[in-house]
């Protein structure tokens, strides 16, 4: 996008506006830091009482984060969450690639509609899923159990996968598979060997979106979990800090911070693949 | 068919010997369908038949630990008689409405912005992708406790700025609740839209504005003639995903309002939710939730066949 | 929970025989065996966030290890938001599993009469050997033939206020506005000096509903007649109740109020902004906790400037709801008999003082022994609370507080009757929907 103009226009029009954006978008963030290692005194003032410095702290403490890892289960449900997103994620990708190659490659009756079936699963409303879930997971015993999350998650992982992933496949070329095929490797080996690693960044795309929709999800980790060592981050942030005592703000915005940071570090290696894979899926 | 039969007639087969196995493999529907096969048991056990289960549990009266009986349509009588469950229609309709307007036009902005070089510009990028990174329900706190009635920074931060006398009541009037949930889903939103139209525009060679610049055309112009077209497919995709997001939303409502005051913020999720395992009304909360299935639907299909239109062009 | 055996049961009943028996925890860890007994018996309790932290402390550090000790019972305890309770019940019995033992608030045990194990033989002897429940203990956790409950307290809910404040507009101490007229005109002086009064008129299962239901019996309103059949909510006391408590929210109240939770005007008198509010003992108990955290404008703390007094009379009398809390025992318990062993163990007298004791008067006992406990005689400024539960009332009045009452209750009906006129509704219409909704509700 061109601006033209003199250099007053470029400000108005852009520089400004950029960093209105990062202001806005990132604020949230540079609030939860600040309120990470506030003191309590300062969080309760309210905010017309004087000297009240949002801003910045100049008394910064590590109670909360303290509290956090040591008076809650705050590391466990990190493990259980990292736990059950890579098995999640895992599952997802297997049957996201085989579903996605077969519905992007193969000719067979009822392509279209099986891929619009998936879709549509996609539709349904997780809020009329949890209660027979809850049956399901009953009769086989999972409840309270992170196999529970981790076979219920690919629900609305594999149709995301799939759909990214035929993205990709698309755009490989078919000459790929039948050169193999000629010199005589099956389907399969021409799958597994030539057009797969063709496909490793939008598996590395889909992958890294799977997990961060893992870590995020909520509602089946809500009602499909109880014991407190079992719970994933965002159920378990949400059910014990937030407690009726006056004092747990600063651990609240700890947890979220820290619960944070994986997904977020994750994210940083491999920021090119995530906004490749949305490139890539909105272009196929 | 050609080529299949080459391979069949190969003798030099590099591979091991080809069992049975390997050879209904060849076959492309036998292996399609063992593609397929964990995509379907997975969704079949897992979607397909508690959708079933759904929607017969919404034709029943079933309680929490009591099974229930059959009352065919009776639960969708109550719930059209029920006023707060139009508020939640109501609320749904146009909060999904409203943000995705928003959404769109700020994602818009932002990638025409992102789209000039500058310095910083991957790192901005990356950081810009971080509110829809995050978990919602945590980055959904920071923002309960920017808005809290007594604590709020906005709050205060625009008292300072002289822009107010007294405090916005964020969470606590109605159309104000509204608001501020809103604003928090645009929030989330907006680097999810800017990240996926960059890369749409990224695909538009800039000869063609340059063509057009040298034509005399106007910025205003050529974004409208030559940009906007050209991205409408990919926003269309983007949309879409983002509807079906925005609709059955749960987490954000939740963790910022609960639904209140008063079911001010009453989305279908949350009230469903409310219902059906706050108060044990599993019947009705089925129901709930099943009629959210219709009217995404409606609204997918308008969608998709607007892209088909739109694809076609 | 594993299965007992009989020598387990009979080391049940014998208490301190166990101990003897196998020469005291320290034995037991020396030889890094679990009592042979006890392989495994865990019981895992859910209870809400207790508002007085000191007493969840109290549970874990001095009552779980006295169990695992005294019946050879791992107490597992959970604390979750208080408002997240019910979701979990209904998920944890819609999926079999779950905690084996749930302290339900209010008259929520009334939604869950199937899947609760019958606690009459517990709660009979508990009752008989403590002076009997209170009423209101009684009917929420009682369906009328059998318990299905154990009662565990009762919280006590006041007016907390500002007693400077309150006398700089001419109520000294002991005086306090008498009625809702006079407690109005103070709240509009108040609040003109910006300092209103506070309440939560939200969906949080606190504060809301133990203002909201006694605000409108005091002015002669009720959901149903005693037949438990006649919805008369739709009445000229009722409108009247809801168009005064337009008036007075937007005189006297901190408009706030319409999101707030259960501790957010905790916050809001403890940093300053409010003179007065519905509580529990939570607020003066925290204040009076760190003197030196919780000032006044003058700088003295604020605890010494705290009084309670019962909410202002209206023209039918003076009422309470105060918040009372049962234990559920779930019926898909794999052995009833260690969770009953349990409910009766830690209802009973020794171990319950321990908890009393830690809760110092925020909350009274199920049971009227606890009226006569030395604690009372500790604070003046708590006495109020001392016989709160006596006056209780219950939600469904005049009918039972069974399932149907339990449902308006969870359903904020008679919350939001109030909220909606607040909020624009003209009270007429808002009554109107709120009598619709629970007639509806005592159809099904």
């Amino acid at each position: 996008m061109m601006i033209e103009g003199a250099r007053w226009r470029r400000w108005i029009f852009f520089n400004l506006p950029l960093v209105l954006f990062v202001v806005g978008l990132l604020f949230p963030f540079y609030w939860m830091m600040v309120t990470t290692v506030r003191p309590d005194a300062e969080l309760y003032r309210p905010w017309m009482a004087p000297n009240y410095t949002p801003f910045w702290t100049l008394h910064p403490t590590l109670d909360h984060i303290r509290y956090l890892l040591e008076e809650t289960l705050f590391s466990r449900w990190m493990l259980n969450t990292f736990f059950i997103s890579v098995l999640a994620t895992a599952i997802s990708l297997f049957c996201g690639l085989l579903a996605g190659y077969a519905l992007s490659r193969l000719k067979f009756p009822f392509a279209g509609s099986l891929g619009t079936g998936i879709f549509i699963t996609y539709l349904v409303p997780q809020t009329l899923l949890f209660i027979p879930l809850a049956d399901i997971i009953r009769n086989f015993r999972l409840g309270d159990t992170p196999w529970a999350l981790i076979l219920t998650y690919p629900t609305f992982l594999i149709p995301f996968c799939t759909w990214l992933l035929m993205g990709y496949f698309k755009a490989i070329p078919r000459e790929l598979e039948e050169c193999a095929r000629i010199d005589g490797a099956t389907r399969w080996q021409a799958m597994v060997y030539i057009i797969f690693p063709a496909a490793v960044p939008g598996i590395l795309s889909a992958g890294i979106f799977a997990f961060t929709l893992s870590w995020n999800e909520f509602i089946y980790a809500l009602v499909f979990l109880s014991s407190p060592e079992q719970k994933t981050v965002s159920v378990g942030i949400t059910s014990e800090l937030v407690r009726g005592d006056v004092f747990y703000w600063g651990s609240l915005m700890a947890g979220a911070l820290l619960g944070s940071v994986p997904v977020a570090i994750i994210y940083s290696f491999f920021v090119e693949y995530y906004v490749a894979g949305i490139t890539g899926s909105v272009k196929g | 068919m050609a080529v299949e039969s080459i391979v069949g007639a190969k003798p030099y087969v590099t591979t091991s010997r080809r069992g049975p196995v390997t050879r209904v493999l060849e076959n492309e529907r036998w292996f399609a369908f063992f593609l397929l096969l964990p995509t379907a048991v997975l969704l079949g056990l897992f979607i397909a038949y508690p959708f079933i289960r759904g929607v017969l549990l919404a034709v029943t009266d079933a309680k929490v630990g009591v099974p229930g009986k059959f009352v065919g349509l009776q639960n969708f009588a109550l719930l059209l008689n029920d006023s707060i469950f139009r508020t939640a229609v109501w609320n749904t309709i146009l909060y999904t409405a409203v943000t995705t307007v928003f959404k769109l036009a700020l994602g818009l902005w932002l990638a025409l912005l992102l789209n000039r070089h500058f310095r910083g510009k991957a790192m901005t990028r990356a950081f810009v992708l971080l509110p829809f990174i995050i978990p919602t329900v945590l980055s959904t706190f920071a923002w309960k406790w920017m808005f809290d009635p007594t604590f709020s920074v906005i709050n205060w931060t625009l008292f300072h700025l002289g822009i107010i006398r007294t405090r916005i009541n964020w969470l606590g009037d109605p159309v104000l609740a509204l608001v501020s949930v809103m604003i928090v889903n645009i929030w989330r939103g907006v680097p999810f839209y800017a990240i996926s139209l960059l890369a749409g525009l990224q695909t538009i060679s800039p000869e063609l504005a340059e063509a057009a610049a040298i034509d005399g055309a106007r910025p205003w112009q050529r974004f409208r003639y030559i940009t906007w077209p050209l991205l409408l497919p990919v926003t269309m995709v983007v949309v879409l995903f983002s509807v079906i997001q925005t609709f059955a939303d749960f987490q954000l409502v939740y963790i910022l309002t609960g639904g209140g005051p008063a079911n001010a913020t009453q989305l279908f999720a949350t009230y469903a939710y409310q219902i059906g395992v706050g108060t044990g009304l599993l019947g009705e909360g089925a129901a709930i939730s099943l009629a959210m299935f219709p009217v995404l639907l409606v609204v997918v299909v308008v969608q998709l066949l607007y892209i088909r239109r739109v694809e076609t062009l | 929970m594993a299965r007992i055996t009989r020598r387990k049961l009979l080391a049940l009943s014998s208490g301190g025989a166990v101990a003897a028996k196998t020469g005291g925890i320290a034995a037991i860890l020396a030889l890094r065996q679990a009592p042979a007994y006890a392989q495994g018996t865990t019981i895992h309790w859910l209870r809400w966030n207790d508002f007085v932290p000191a007493s969840d402390e109290v549970l874990r550090k001095v009552i779980a290890p006295e169990c695992e000790k005294t019946l050879g019972i791992k107490l597992n305890i959970e604390t979750i938001n208080g408002n997240d309770i019910q979701a979990r019940t209904t998920s944890a019995i819609q999926s079999g599993t779950g905690p084996d033992v749930i302290c339900a608030l209010n008259n929520w045990a009334q939604l869950y009469p199937e899947s609760v194990v019958d606690v009459s033989d517990v709660a009979e002897e508990i009752g008989k050997a403590q002076g009997g429940f209170y009423e209101e203990s009684h009917v929420v956790a009682n369906d009328g033939e059998k318990w299905i409950a154990v009662p565990w307290c009762v919280l006590g809910a006041q007016l907390a206020y500002r007693k400077s404040w309150f006398a700089e507009i001419g109520y000294d101490a002991p005086k306090f506005p008498q009625t809702w007229e006079e407690y109005r005109e103070a709240g509009k002086k108040l609040k003109a000096k910006g300092r209103p009064l506070g309440q939560a008129v939200s969906h949080s299962f606190g504060d809301p509903p133990t203002y909201a239901y006694p605000y409108l019996w005091s002015w002669g309103g009720k959901e149903i007649e005693a037949d438990g059949k006649t919805v008369v909510l739709n009445s000229k006391e009722t409108v009247d109740s809801v168009e005064f408590a337009v008036g007075f929210w937007s005189d006297a109240y901190d408009d706030g109020g319409l999101a707030w939770d259960d501790t957010s005007n905790n916050r809001a008198f403890l940093a300053g902004t409010i003179s007065s509010t519905l509580n529990g003992a939570s607020i003066y108990l925290e204040a009076k906790r760190k003197p030196d955290v919780y000032l006044t404008e003058t700088g003295q703390p604020l605890f010494q400037d705290i009084l309670h007094a019962p909410l202002p009379k209206g023209a039918a009398g003076q009422f309470g709801y105060h918040l009372p809390m049962s234990n559920m025992l779930m019926k898909y318990v794999r052995d009833p008999k260690a969770g009953k062993e349990f409910l009766r163990w830690i209802t009973s007298k020794q171990v319950y003082q321990a908890w009393f004791d830690s809760q110092q008067g925020y909350s009274v006992g199920a049971t009227t022994i606890w009226e006569k406990d030395k604690l009372w005689d500790k604070d003046p400024v708590m006495l109020p609370f001392r016989t709160a539960a006596r006056a209780g009332r219950f939600p469904g009045y005049a009918g039972q507080a069974d399932r149907h009452a339990a449902e308006v209750l969870s359903k904020y009906i008679i919350v939001d009757m109030t909220a909606k006129a607040i909020q624009g509704t003209p009270a007429q219409d808002a009554v109107k929907w709120a009598h619709e909704e629970v007639a509806k509700i005592h159809l099904a």
